[in-house]
């Protein structure tokens, strides 16, 4: 159970978050270079542009939340 | 013998009296002999008056075989005491550190202790640094094996006292910088068995989380003691992932913070090492938004440039303009061979026209035809009347035929 929780924490974190930043370095680059289309880097444009709002979502809807575990365990 | 015959004493006589206050102040000054500064005493604690001010007043006395062989008099001050992590108590076997000083207004000397600690902690001293040298030797302090720590965690594990301050510290940083899943894994932190406590709280968070910070407030060597035992260390080496230690204050180094990934002052700033500051990263975001606006905006400008440039290679004007171009040095082109035909054409038929004219006017023929006619004889032209006689017979040519003639008579000119 508790190996189920980590994979799931870290697939919110690492990937998401980070590749999320990750992709959209890419994706800033891809448009700078002068070797992609137009069209294509409008549609990167797009999907950067959603990119940031999920990473804002990400960082401002997230929680202080807290668990404490059994001593006895 | 003769005392006041001796010299030297009669040197002494002559010297005036010294004032009580500065024979204190010579002896005064002989305390500052460095065998009598910060020294470690080890003594037993007799006659301990707590003061209501708050200093202590002991003495130190070392048994001897049926007499007390020696005693120091001895005053902690309240500011040391305050530090005190426990109550000396008549009798108590103790170390003290402390200065040897003379007190003038009671004429003693006693010894001023800054620190103190139960006699036992020699050999817990000891202890740590044959652990120390133990998990050293086993590579427990290797910087090799420092990890480093995620940059964006999802949930951080907190080994400490389920009260106190310490949870608190870290909650609120956590909660302004970075809002996650705080998982307490909670432990006494001082005590004969905190050591297991503490190792087991740790080894319990394996699997759960990102980072783990194991951390205590202050508290003097014995309270810090369980950390530097080697079931903790070995604990926090096997954790799997990386460990922040803030045991203490940061003047308190155990063997928990020498084995652990990163060490921080204090529990808040464990806090702060372990999660990053979601303001910098929004501004970090907001950055990298504006930037791929601009690479976009860049792309647009680019592209608009090429779509102009390639607009104007195509403009179907310019490519008439061409065509008309084309013919109008064609045109020019035929005018000029057509020019120069005629004009070369005049010239030649002028030139045609002369010759014709000048052929003419050498034409026997022409001649003939305005009624002349050539006479021959034997096939040459008879110039004058003196080459022909009756008789001859002569061909007579006109313009459109001839005939044969004989002459009858023969007239000069001198006879008409």
């Amino acid at each position: 159970m508790a190996a189920a929780r980590l994979s799931w924490s870290v697939w919110i974190m690492k990937e998401t978050y980070e590749t999320k930043i990750e992709q959209l370095r890419r994706i800033i680059e891809k448009i700078e270079d002068g070797n992609t289309g137009l069209d294509e880097s409008m549609k990167m444009y797009e999907e950067g542009a959603v990119l940031v709002k999920q990473c804002e979502i990400l960082l401002t809807e997230a929680e202080l939340k807290i668990t404490t575990l059994s001593r006895d365990a | 013998m003769d005392w006041f015959n001796r010299p030297d004493v009669a040197a002494v006589v002559e010297k005036a009296p010294l004032r009580v206050s500065e024979l204190s102040a010579i002896i005064e000054g002989l305390f500052d002999n460095p065998l009598l500064q910060d020294i470690l005493v080890r003594g037993e604690v007799t006659n301990y008056t707590h003061h209501a001010r708050g200093h202590r007043y002991f003495s130190l006395s070392e048994k001897g075989g049926g007499n007390t062989a020696a005693v120091i008099k001895c005053v902690m001050w309240r500011s040391d005491a305050e530090r005190l992590s426990f109550n000396p108590s008549e009798g108590m076997e103790i170390i003290v550190a402390g200065t040897v000083r003379a007190y003038a207004p009671h004429g003693s000397y006693q010894l001023q202790v800054r620190e103190m600690r139960k006699s036992g902690l020699g050999e817990k001293f000891l202890l740590v640094e044959q652990w120390k040298s133990e998990l050293l030797a086993q590579g427990c302090f290797s910087p090799d094996r420092k990890r480093m720590l995620p940059l964006y965690p999802a949930r951080i594990g907190v080994v400490t006292s389920e009260t106190g301050a310490v949870i608190h510290d870290i909650r609120t940083v956590v909660g302004r910088r970075y809002p996650l899943e705080i998982v307490i894994s909670p432990t006494a932190v001082q005590g004969e068995e905190a050591h297991r406590e503490i190792a087991r709280a740790i080894t319990r968070l394996a699997g759960m989380v990102d980072v783990v910070i194991v951390a205590r407030g202050g508290g003097s060597f014995e309270d810090l003691f369980p950390f530097n035992h080697p079931d903790v260390v070995r604990a926090i080496v096997a954790c799997p992932v990386p460990v922040v230690s803030a045991i203490g204050h940061e003047v308190d180094v155990t063997l928990s913070d020498l084995a652990a990934d990163l060490r921080a002052a204090t529990p808040s700033a464990a806090a702060e090492l372990v999660v990053p500051d979601r303001m910098v990263l929004l501004a970090r975001l907001k950055e990298l938004k504006s930037q791929m606006s601009t690479a976009l905006q860049g792309r647009v400008a680019w592209a608009r440039e090429e779509v102009a440039d390639m607009r104007d290679r195509l403009r179907p004007q310019r490519f008439s303009r061409k065509l008309e171009e084309r013919k109008q040095t064609m045109a020019d082109l035929s005018d000029r061979l057509e020019r120069a035909f005629s004009n070369r054409l005049g010239r030649e038929s002028l030139l045609l026209a002369e010759m014709k004219t000048a052929l003419d006017s050498r034409n026997p023929v022409a001649v003939l035809a305005r009624g002349y006619c050539v006479a021959e004889k034997n096939g040459a032209i008879v110039r004058s009347a003196y080459t022909i006689e009756k008789g001859d017979r002569l061909k007579i040519r006109f313009y459109d035929g001839s005939s044969q003639v004989i002459v009858e008579r023969v007239d000069h000119e001198r006879n008409l």
